[in-house]
């Protein structure tokens, strides 16, 4: 395999969770973050040959990640519930200074996940397996959305909770 | 009525905002670095719940129907009111490492969500086996056949060095440590620092190379771009060389402990394609951890191998391991080609 393609995927692998997450903070529908990732993986492989490499992969590649994003947006400005042009600035310099640690952090979901038992676990996979809203939930459970949208805050806090419980467990013992 | 951030950012998520509030989250991210930082941390997780979700969803469901496909026998078959069943995100993976190969287009045209989903694990696999920790691995040797055509270069060269019961250590770097028997029964050992090479044999001198795939020839897969001491490298090849798919294991095969199952991934070459015929990964579905890999029909000279890696431990070795001095006696002449 030719040297840059292997160095374009590794730098992909890792700097993927990070630009996914920061589509997935401006565009919240799934499936739509799903296409914009996928345009913005195209875009990244197609010119990386023009990738500067003593400056940081992430934030070249949010760079392009701005731009699909922005043409997204675009089609789609009637809509009032998307953030402005400069909160998503704002957000992609956030994005860009997150921790490797931090996102390495969260390879520790899946352990805390599995802990998660009866109605918590239940909501989580209704909620981003069957990809279901707290309305649609809340009429499957016998909740009110109110209650559903409460109940998945404190799953997602209990995750996060335990995550850096379990990294400050690790890291203690290293 | 929502006030705080935390509230503002979870309604967010899972869209139940009004736009009002929509509009006071956006000033709260933009009124202080620490803010926008805090919702980024916050979105890491929800995204990450999402993808994690989104596997598990496919490994279970093993359907390889298009997406509309999905969608109309979901609709037949499930009672749930599924708003968005988001299978498209594993597509993005599958476009990247189609690229890297040149092969976009193609891949499209028969890509599929659970092949998706699978190069989206076999990413986790390789993130994983980037990581700086030593391992060490048994090789078995199950099967060998030979081309008995015997007009290929290989089929001059001398026998190469058995593999079967060897032990191969591995490190970050193209470091390893490779230790076996010839068929004398004497010991044989090839290994890298990661910026040399070196051969250690019962006779002649310590051969040491600055090149640091030297020595590679005896080494099955080298030729095909899956090498056995770089499982690394060879993972990377899986990701546009093979087609994809992957299940779970059962107990017989693997006990589930403390929450941790685990997976199979199974890459078949595609035509056309070189390297073993089919690759079969056995991994921590949590950590994404290599526990096993069985390659079949493995190119080597004129044989065909098919042998398995089994993980044995992933303790740290001493720094100095990977060095060919940490081997043979200190002396030993060595000898240096360019």
């Amino acid at each position: 395999m030719d040297e840059q393609y292997q160095q374009a995927i590794r730098y992909w692998t890792l700097a993927q969770p990070v630009v996914s997450a920061y589509v997935a903070a401006v565009v919240r529908d799934f499936r739509d973050r799903d296409d914009v990732l996928q345009s913005i993986s195209v875009a990244v492989l197609e010119s990386f040959a023009s990738y500067d490499t003593t400056r940081p992969f992430v934030a070249w590649a949010m760079g392009i990640a701005r731009n699909q994003i922005g043409t997204y947006l675009r089609e789609r400005k009637r809509n009032r519930l998307v953030f402005d042009a400069e909160t998503i600035d704002t957000l992609s310099i956030a994005f860009e200074q997150v921790e490797s640690e931090q996102n390495r952090k969260l390879d520790l979901l899946q352990e805390c996940l599995s802990k998660l038992e009866g109605r918590a676990r239940h909501l989580c996979e209704l909620r981003y397996q069957n990809d279901l809203k707290p309305s649609s939930i809340a009429s499957l459970l016998g909740m009110t959305p109110n209650t559903v949208a409460k109940s998945l805050q404190r799953v997602r806090d209990q995750l996060r909770q335990c995550i850096d419980r379990r990294a400050a467990l690790d890291g203690g013992q290293s | 009525m929502m006030t705080n951030p935390r509230e503002l950012i979870d309604g967010y998520f899972d869209d139940r905002l009004t736009v009002e509030q929509h509009e006071a989250l956006s000033e709260w991210i933009k009124a202080n670095p620490e803010n926008a930082r805090i919702f980024a941390n916050a979105t890491l997780l929800h995204d990450r719940l999402r993808n994690t979700f989104a596997i598990v969803d496919e490994v279970h469901s093993n359907v390889t129907l298009p997406r509309e496909g999905r969608e109309n026998a979901s609709n037949v078959t499930l009672a749930l009111p599924r708003e968005d069943k988001g299978f498209l995100f594993w597509r993005t993976t599958a476009a990247a490492a189609v690229l890297i190969a040149g092969l976009a287009t193609l891949w499209f045209s028969v890509g599929t969500s659970t092949a998706s989903a699978a190069i989206r694990e076999l990413d986790r696999i390789i993130v994983n086996s980037m990581r700086s920790k030593d391992r060490t691995y048994e090789i078995v040797v199950e099967d060998i056949a030979t081309d008995r055509r015997g007009k290929g270069p290989e089929s001059q060269r001398p026998p190469k060095p058995p593999l079967d019961g060897a032990t191969l250590h591995v490190r970050s770097g193209n470091q390893f440590v490779l230790l076996r028997k010839t068929q004398q029964g004497l010991p044989f050992i090839t290994g890298s620092n990661g910026k040399q090479s070196w051969s250690i044999n019962t006779r002649g001198p310590v051969r040491v190379s600055s090149d640091i795939h030297r020595f590679d020839h005896d080494l099955p897969g080298h030729e095909t771009s899956v090498p056995l001491t770089n499982l690394h490298e060879g993972l990377q090849q899986l990701k546009y060389a093979y087609d994809l798919t992957f299940s779970t294991l059962g107990p017989e095969e693997y006990r589930p402990q403390d929450g941790h199952e685990a997976r199979l991934l199974i890459a078949v070459k595609k035509p056309k394609e070189r390297g073993p015929q089919r690759v079969e990964i056995v991994y921590d579905s949590i950590t994404g951890g290599v526990m096993r890999v069985r390659f079949v029909q493995m190119p080597y000279g004129p044989d065909r191998l098919d042998l398995r890696l089994s993980l044995l431990s992933e303790e740290e070795l001493p720094a100095n391991f990977f060095e060919h001095t940490s081997h043979h006696a200190p002396d030993r002449k060595v000898e240096t080609e360019d």
